[in-house]
């Protein structure tokens, strides 16, 4: 029989010890070919050209991304092997005792390796290959395109690229397995079942100090990182390795903690509780490291899914209200850097209108409007906004306002004698309630001698700019008579289309483009063209690379982290199978065992994930803090959505692992 | 009476290679004797008490523990009949390597849901009687085999259970701490009132029983009573009776 036969009859009889590993490999090059497989799919969708930049881009961060992710894979078939290895060193012991030498029994293994290895690949390409058709429709429908009848996707670089990293992977793994059996004593290997663990478990009184200091290092970090106080890099460097260095302690002690916090209470002497301790305290050498490696990634996993999906959602979101126009030019009185420009009349574009002599705007617009925004900063009002915020302040005439309200079909103001009106374009929750308060509270203001109030119902939340994100910009709305000899500050062109052709786009970009290069009283314009269709491309871009990114990496660090945990409470399951056969025996049923067995998969499962979501809670918390202050998104009601479907995700892996861990315990 | 058993049968294998393992083994127990069952290897001794310990089940014939027929008991009553009524003794002792020589004595009475404070107490009682009660706080890797034992012994009977079934309780010990053993067993029947079927192809262990079954070719061959002699007659005695079974006497000391 050679090597190879040998091997092949190897791996049909521990397939079920293969399983587990097999599923890994599969799943991994499944979703990797996928992922990388997102160039080949507009080849079948009709793309603008800005969409199928979206591809080329989405193409390569997930390229760059992969390396990553591949990183990631490649430990996660080291660890997965490691294990199967683990129980098969008995076996190789035989092998060696009958005689074979080193070098037939490193053949065999690379023999299994490799058949495992390709089985794997095979199945995982074929799962892509048909995920990826499906996956076209998510992207197309995420693009908002259609994709006319059935096309087959098939991305050879894909595949060139799939095989060539788990091929790098495999090798790496190939090696690491031969050197394992390479270096043992022979006696190591035949006795390999019977070794006993040597604990690294601290004494308890050791395991609760430790405890709390895991819990004082976790409650510097959150601390830190409510408090925002990682401004530079060596304080961020410094918060996450204490953050690391707590979480490790954490479950270095968890179970010596749990162990001296019960032992004397009466639980512990209760069915078989003592016995689900004292096994998870026996493991804690296997188990604290991946636990804590278990958590991080999990931690990682929560995050990217949650403020990805919430940055993807929230700026779908915006997508909608942002563009209210086909078109703006905004000029403003500032220049970027917050000079103010020496001249700026009201009404500065309509002489560069006529100035430009070819822009011609009728040939492209059906409907076009500007609207002069005035300096405030006399008024004395002051509105703040939630965490401090203050945003610019303008004053803006009743009849510009109605008109660019009319431009969106929006119904007009009505102010009543000695009242104002408010807008504000962002649609923050937090904003709101301030504004309503405010408004509420009558706000009264002073201008051109006049008092002025007013309410509720006079407050608008309309976007007037066209604009990647929602316009921060608070603008009082007070009757045209009270703005004369003030100074203005921000005029924008308002623009919508006779249609929805292509060609009015390029019109009018020719147009604006003039005009704003144009000089008005000999002072040079500049200022900010955006239009609706510029707007769309860009933020779908943003959306479909962010959303993808979030699912990519969120997804592979989710299902490594669960298969982590699989692999080592199965593998310690069927370690175990003696112990429990003997509490069958002294009376413990099977109800007793499968309860055992189920809090001990529950603490495994349970323990990283809870640690998780508290390091999420605050992560999220003040990511979110910093993307509502940067974009204007708020991200926590997807972050609880994300939440959700990662535990059940991570709870089937639970499920699937306490089921056949009971089949093999209990029913074996 | 705590165990009547009448007329087992337990039959392996199809029509063409019928093997009877158990072939027509009546015998009973009484309270508070040290029974011990002996055989060559392939005699049925070790199918006689896989029978009784409700592990395995007959092919006809009727078992009676404490007056009930385990013969007749479902799966599910039958783990709840095992922990109440039986208590088991191994060869290699069978102990958990992670929990300690307490945990390991009290894990029999925490599986009964006895009441956490009375456990203690339980378990203490039992071990001052085997004289381990200084290894109580050690893990099984730390003690001696025949301490090893003892704490088999003290799991086995510190639920006070109506028999005691021991399967070659002396088989991985050296002859010291088989007599130790042995002894600890004649005082648990003594000041416990304790009842114990002990198992074993060892003549020695074998005199420290009140009582002998013989078994050959799945059939009750012979019984010996102890009755007033010395241990040293009724070994002798034993000896005489192995010689008889024949077959695979040599591995009978």
């Amino acid at each position: 029989m050679t090597s190879a036969d040998l091997a092949l009859r190897n791996v049909r009889k521990s397939a079920r010890d293969y399983a587990v590993y097999f599923m890994t490999l599969t799943f991994g090059i499944c979703i990797f070919y996928v992922f990388n497989s997102l160039g080949s799919q507009q080849a079948v969708m009709d793309l603008s050209s800005a969409q199928s930049m979206t591809m080329r881009m989405l193409n390569s961060v997930v390229g760059s991304f992969s390396l990553f992710i591949s990183v990631v894979l490649c430990f996660l078939i080291i660890y997965a092997n490691g294990f199967l290895i683990k129980r098969r060193k008995k076996e190789f012991g035989v092998y060696l005792t009958l005689g074979m030498e080193r070098e037939r029994v490193s053949r065999i293994l690379i023999w299994e390796t490799v058949f495992m290895s390709l089985a794997s690949l095979v199945a995982g390409l074929l799962l892509g290959i048909a995920l990826a058709q499906g996956m076209a429709f998510v992207t197309a429908s995420l693009l908002g395109v259609k994709i006319s009848g059935f096309h087959f996707i098939f991305s050879a670089a894909a595949i060139g690229k799939t095989v060539v990293y788990f091929g790098l992977a495999f090798v790496l793994n190939l090696f690491f397995n031969v050197r394992q059996i390479g270096k043992q004593q022979l006696i190591d290997l035949i006795y390999a079942g019977r070794q006993n663990e040597t604990s690294r478990a601290p004494r308890p009184l050791l395991a609760v100090l430790f405890f709390l200091l895991a819990l004082i290092l976790l409650g510097i970090t959150y601390v830190m990182a409510a408090a925002r106080l990682f401004d530079s890099a060596l304080l961020l460097n410094f918060m996450l390795l204490v953050g690391a260095a707590g979480t490790f302690l954490f479950f270095f002690s968890l179970s010596g903690f749990l162990l001296a916090a019960v032992q004397r209470s009466k639980p512990y002497l209760r069915g078989l509780n003592m016995f689900v301790l004292r096994q998870l305290s026996s493991k804690i050498n296997t188990t604290f490291v991946s636990m804590t490696i278990v958590c991080l990634m999990l931690f990682v996993s929560i995050c990217a899914l949650s403020s990805g999906l919430g940055m993807a959602r929230g700026i779908a979101a915006e997508l909608r209200g942002s563009a209210p126009y086909d078109a703006t030019l905004i000029l403003r009185a500032e220049t970027e850097d917050g000079n103010e420009r020496p001249v700026f009349a009201p009404g500065a574009l309509d002489p560069a209108l006529t100035r430009s002599g070819g822009a011609d705007l009728t040939a492209f617009a059906a409907a076009s409007r500007t609207a002069v925004f005035y300096d405030a900063s006399d008024t004395g009002v002051v509105i703040e906004g939630p965490g401090g915020e203050k945003p610019a302040l303008y004053l803006l005439g009743l009849t510009d306002y109605n008109a660019a309200l009319a431009m969106q079909g929006a119904a007009p103001l009505v102010l009543g004698p000695d009242e104002y009106g408010v807008n504000f374009g962002s649609g923050s929750a937090g904003w709101d309630r301030a504004l309503t308060k405010y408004c509420a509270g009558g706000g009264s203001l002073t201008l051109g001698g006049r008092d002025l109030r007013t309410r509720e119902s006079l407050l608008r939340r309309q976007a007037l700019e066209v604009s990647t994100r929602r316009n921060p910009d608070l603008v009082l709305v007070v009757p045209d008579e009270l703005l004369a000899g003030r100074q203005a500050k921000k005029e924008i062109l308002f623009i919508n289309y006779s249609g929805s052709s292509l060609e009015y786009e390029r019109l009018c970009l020719a147009a604006l483009s003039e005009i704003k290069t144009a000089s008005a009283d000999g002072v040079e314009l500049s200022g900010l063209i955006e239009t609706k269709i510029q707007v769309n491309d860009y933020l779908g871009n943003t959306t479909v690379t962010i959303a993808y990114l979030a699912i990519y990496v969120g997804v592979v660090f989710l299902v490594a982290s669960a298969t982590v945990l699989a692999i080592g409470q199965l593998s310690e399951a069927s370690d175990n199978t003696h112990r429990y056969r003997l509490l069958n025996k002294i009376g413990a049923d099977e109800r007793m065992l499968s309860r055992a067995l189920f809090t001990q998969n529950l603490i495994c499962f349970g323990a990283p994930l809870l640690l998780a979501l508290a390091h999420s809670a605050v992560g999220i918390a003040v990511a979110g803090q910093i993307t509502r202050k940067i974009a204007g998104i708020d991200i926590s009601g997807t972050s609880a959505a994300a939440a959700l479907v990662m535990t059940l995700i991570y709870g089937g892996y639970f499920l699937a692992t306490y089921w056949s861990s009971r089949n093999m315990v209990v029913r074996g | 009476m705590i165990l009547q058993a009448e007329n087992l049968e337990k039959h392996y294998g199809g029509k063409n290679n019928l093997t009877k393992a158990l072939n027509g083994v009546s015998f009973r127990v009484a309270a508070g004797e040290f029974l011990g069952v002996m055989g060559a290897s392939g005699s049925g001794k070790t199918t006689l008490l896989n029978c009784v310990s409700t592990i395995d089940s007959v092919t006809s014939g009727r078992i009676l523990i404490g007056g009930r027929d385990v013969t007749a008991m479902s799966g599910k009553t039958l783990a709840r009949f095992r922990r109440e009524t039986l208590g088991f003794i191994f060869q290699d002792f069978n102990l958990l390597d992670t929990l300690t020589g307490f945990e390991n004595i009290a894990l029999a009475l925490t599986i009964l849901r006895r009441p956490a404070q009375a456990i203690k107490g339980q378990v203490r009682d039992v071990a001052a009687v085997l004289g381990i009660t200084d290894v109580l706080p050690k893990f099984p890797y730390q003690m001696s085999g025949g301490q090893r034992q003892r704490v088999a012994a003290a799991r086995a009977i510190v639920t006070k259970p109506a028999l005691v079934l021991a399967d070659e309780p002396t088989g991985a010990l050296d002859s010291q701490a088989a007599r130790a053993l042995l002894e600890s067993f004649q005082e648990l029947v003594r000041t416990r009132g304790a009842t114990i079927l002990m198992v074993t192809h060892d003549a020695f262990s074998a005199s420290y029983c009140h009582r002998i079954l013989f078994i050959r070719d799945g059939r009750v061959f012979r019984e010996l009573a102890r009755g007033n002699e010395s241990r040293k007659v009724f070994f002798d005695q034993i000896i005489e009776v192995v010689s008889l079974l024949g077959g695979d006497g040599h591995d009978l000391r």
